[in-house]
């Protein structure tokens, strides 16, 4: 893997500045429909007499917003939006990429010009710290009643139905899974005595895979009677009542090895 | 508000002078530009912010190279451990049983998710800054941050923030461990040399590492040394060795309140100080001061003249011996190895730094230095002894100056007599000290410095000494292995031509450790010799003390 943690220095070397924007819900969600180019608006920015001034206008067709309520016309998102701005303080901000290839984790966005899992690249220093601000009108007061009415609904609510439900569970003679249950168990039959040499050889190769079993386990892979198959387990095998492995049946030490163990038959 | 806006000024005039190209609308108050503001669609590139706290002073821009990976330590505590698979150990169908286990009781294992691990970032390579990234959260909750970079063309590109990191430098030098710190919090009262806990640290790692005896001893002793504040009571860990008889109380009391005197004079800018001078980051501990009031019977340490006018003296008796034994520092040279030999008193490591000027000087340090504090058991009874004598005698002292003044100190600790006959020779002393250290390199100790003061001297002998383990057992000083002390009568009779002591006393003086005697021996030879001195008797404290006057 291409040398994976490092970094990409360059943009602290023009030392590029940038600013980092605090941004309305709403309005981000309006950018994330922009089309084309992802044209989103326009910022002005005026110098008055040393006081800067910065203002975002949003484009015309994003300010439609749908999916709020039934209303989608009514209610546009304002169009005016001056930034607040801040310093950055003592704070040292600085902004880094991360280029993700579709095989890490968590990222899936393929990657364009990274090869390896992870390019970082530092991209700049924040110099500018803004807050993007909607100007107060009515449209915005409205988007914001919406905006209250639609969260402050609780996530459960009841309601009150007219009819009753009557369409769960009917009685029925017997049910299907049972069917095909006893049909199963038809045709694999009552569970015959097969030669004791022969179960032996099963059980060895099981325990090979594990050392210890539980009876059920061991009827179901040998497809023995249970009776017929404690018998054979007596002679060759201990069962565990105590302990970590609780009623799990494991072979008499002598006739173990495994890896760890010295003891082999 | 002006200040901000001035800020905001300059912060808009870089903007300017990068946005260039745009033409700006014209008026001389105002002007207005208009740029397009873009949110790209398909970038696959994900913006982080990666900030700082302003108190760590991080620029990037100095940084030369940098590498950033995710911390997966946390791993393993997500992603349950596998036990064995197969075989030995495991049972069939382990896995789906633990898997109903926990639904049934409802465990929900976490997810360990890449994307929320912590960020390791090092810059400048191995010797630079690491710092350590953790992702805050609820960031994109309510709001969305965009990063709004200027293009090429003119306009304005947003890009929308995927995670905020906050980095905080990660500490390069050693803390100490949660078992530690709850020890040092429990001595915070009593510690007050705050410098000496990480070496104390760093020496009791060192003495585990080391194999030999003497190096565990020395190793135990420079422990104790160095100990200083935060081994108050390490000092006083060979207790019987550090008391007299009939001063004990005295003595540790004395040693106690110098300790604390001096810690509270020399701590702070005199630590850093000595420290930078010595280059090592002992500090001065109290343990040292003893050693410098050795006196010339501890011929063993070089003087310790090289102490730094700092040393304040807390004990005036530090003074005198001091003095002398600066005056006597050529001699001592000469004068040491063969006291080193004879000298029943164990110099630790500070007597064998004597070996190379640098030893010398530390341990001249330390003996300053060592005056209330020296925890060392040989370094303590040595230098007490000897500071008793060299007050009691005036003589010129023959031991490193630290030694006498070291010895000196000690047994100033304890209030009695050598304070009082320190302070009055105090004035010849200094100007004693002051004309050998003008000559002499190694010493500069002042002799108005106490040994006191030099914790650091203390520590850097201790630390040479450490370092140089070797040519201490050469020096024959302290090391048992060389049985430096023999029990002679000489030796007996030195020790109590100085200051009545008890047989007890003397015993300490004499340990088998150094004679290489055994106990039953020593105290055989000893009332041998005792018995062709014939001192005389003296009842103090209730107990029976023996003299000897020339």
């Amino acid at each position: 893997m291409a040398d994976k943690g490092e970094v990409d220095l360059t943009g602290t070397k023009q030392n590029t500045g940038v600013w980092l924007v605090k941004v309305p819900k709403y309005l981000s969600q309006q950018w994330a429909k922009a089309t084309g180019r992802g044209e989103v608006g326009k910022l002005r920015i005026c110098k008055n007499q040393g006081k800067a001034e910065v203002s975002f206008t949003l484009n015309e067709e994003l300010t439609t917003i749908d999916g709020i309520g039934d209303k989608s016309s009514k209610v546009r998102a304002p169009r005016e939006h001056p930034f607040t701005l801040q310093t950055v303080g003592g704070q040292t901000l600085a902004v880094f990429t991360e280029n993700s290839s579709g095989q890490s984790d968590a990222e899936a966005s393929g990657s364009v010009t990274g090869t390896g899992p992870d390019k970082i690249a530092l991209e700049g220093v924040v110099v500018q710290r803004a807050e993007c601000r909607p100007a107060a009108s009515e449209n915005y007061m409205k988007l914001k009643r919406l905006q209250i009415e639609e969260l402050s609904k609780p996530l459960r609510f009841s309601q009150q139905l007219e009819k009753a439900v009557t369409t769960n569970y009917k009685p029925v003679a017997n049910h299907a899974y049972n069917l095909d249950y006893e049909k199963r168990k038809k045709e694999e039959g009552k569970r015959a005595r097969a030669d004791k040499q022969q179960v032996l050889d099963m059980l060895f190769s099981a325990f090979e895979k594990h050392q210890f079993y539980n009876i059920k386990d061991l009827v179901d892979i040998t497809k023995q009677p249970v009776v017929y198959l404690k018998e054979i387990l007596h002679d060759i095998g201990i069962y565990n009542i105590k302990g970590t492995h609780k009623n799990t049946w494991e072979l008499k030490p002598e006739y173990r090895h495994y890896q760890n163990e010295e003891k082999s038959d | 508000m002006q200040l901000s806006t001035q800020i905001v000024e300059e912060q808009y005039s870089l903007l300017e002078v990068i946005y260039a190209e745009m033409t700006s609308l014209g008026s001389s108050s105002s002007s207005t530009t208009e740029y397009i503001v873009r949110v790209p669609k398909n970038t696959s590139k994900k913006y982080n912010i990666m900030a700082f706290n302003s108190g760590d002073k991080v620029s990037c821009s100095i940084w030369t190279q940098a590498r950033m990976e995710r911390d997966m330590s946390n791993r393993r505590i997500y992603g349950e451990e596998e036990t064995t698979e197969g075989a030995a150990g495991s049972e069939f169908g382990k896995k789906q049983r633990e898997e109903a286990r926990r639904k049934k009781y409802g465990i929900v294992t976490k997810e360990f998710k890449v994307e929320d691990q912590p960020w390791i970032l090092k810059v400048n390579g191995k010797a630079g800054r690491r710092f350590k990234g953790l992702k805050k959260g609820g960031i994109t909750e309510n709001a969305s941050y965009y990063i709004f970079t200027q293009s090429a063309d003119g306009a304005f590109e947003a890009f929308p923030v995927h995670a905020w990191y906050n980095f905080t430098p990660q500490a390069k030098h050693r803390t100490l461990t949660a078992e530690e710190a709850e020890e040092e919090w429990g001595r915070r009262n009593k510690v007050v040399n705050h410098f000496n806990i990480m070496l104390q640290r760093h020496l009791r790692e060192q003495e585990r590492g080391e194999e030999g005896e003497e190096e565990g001893e020395k190793g135990g002793k420079k422990k104790k040394k160095k100990g200083g504040r935060g081994g108050d009571l390490r000092i006083h860990d060979s207790e019987e060795d550090l008391e007299m008889s009939s001063d004990d109380s005295e003595g540790s009391m004395g040693e106690d309140g110098e300790d604390k005197s001096k810690a509270k004079k020399d701590k702070g800018p005199k630590g850093k100080g000595k420290k930078k001078k010595k280059g090592s980051d002992f500090e001065d501990s109290d343990d040292g001061d003893f050693e410098g009031l050795e006196v010339d019977y501890m011929s063993d340490e070089s003087s310790s003249e090289e102490e730094e006018p700092e040393k304040t003296k807390p004990n005036k008796g530090e003074d005198v011996p001091k003095g002398i034994d600066e005056m006597s520092d050529s001699e001592e040279e000469s004068e040491e190895e063969n006291k080193n030999e004879e000298d029943a008193k164990e110099e630790e490591e500070e007597e064998d730094g004597k070996k190379t000027p640098v030893q010398v000087e530390k341990k001249k340090k330390k003996d300053s230095s060592g005056e209330s504090d020296s925890s060392e058991d040989s370094d303590i009874e040595g230098e007490a002894a000897s500071a008793l004598f060299m007050v009691k005698k005036r003589t010129p002292p023959k031991r490193g100056g630290g030694r006498g003044s070291a010895g000196n100190s000690r047994t100033g600790s304890r209030p009695g007599t050598p304070s009082i006959d320190n302070a009055a020779t105090s004035n010849t002393l200094r100007a004693a000290a002051n004309k050998l250290e003008q000559g002499k390199r190694q010493t500069v100790v002042s002799s108005s410095e106490t040994p006191a003061a030099k914790r650091l001297k203390m520590e850097p002998s201790p630390q040479s000494s450490s370092g140089k383990s070797t040519p201490q057992p050469a020096s024959g000083k302290s090391t048992p292995s060389s049985s430096d002390v023999q029990l002679t009568e000489d030796a007996v009779r030195r020790y109590l031509i100085r200051k009545p002591m008890t047989t007890k006393d003397l015993l300490k003086k004499f340990q088998t450790k150094r004679t290489g005697l055994s106990s039953e021996q020593t105290v055989n030879v000893l009332a041998q010799i005792l018995k062709r001195l014939n001192p005389e008797r003296k009842n103090i404290n209730d107990k029976m003390h023996f003299y000897l006057t020339e």
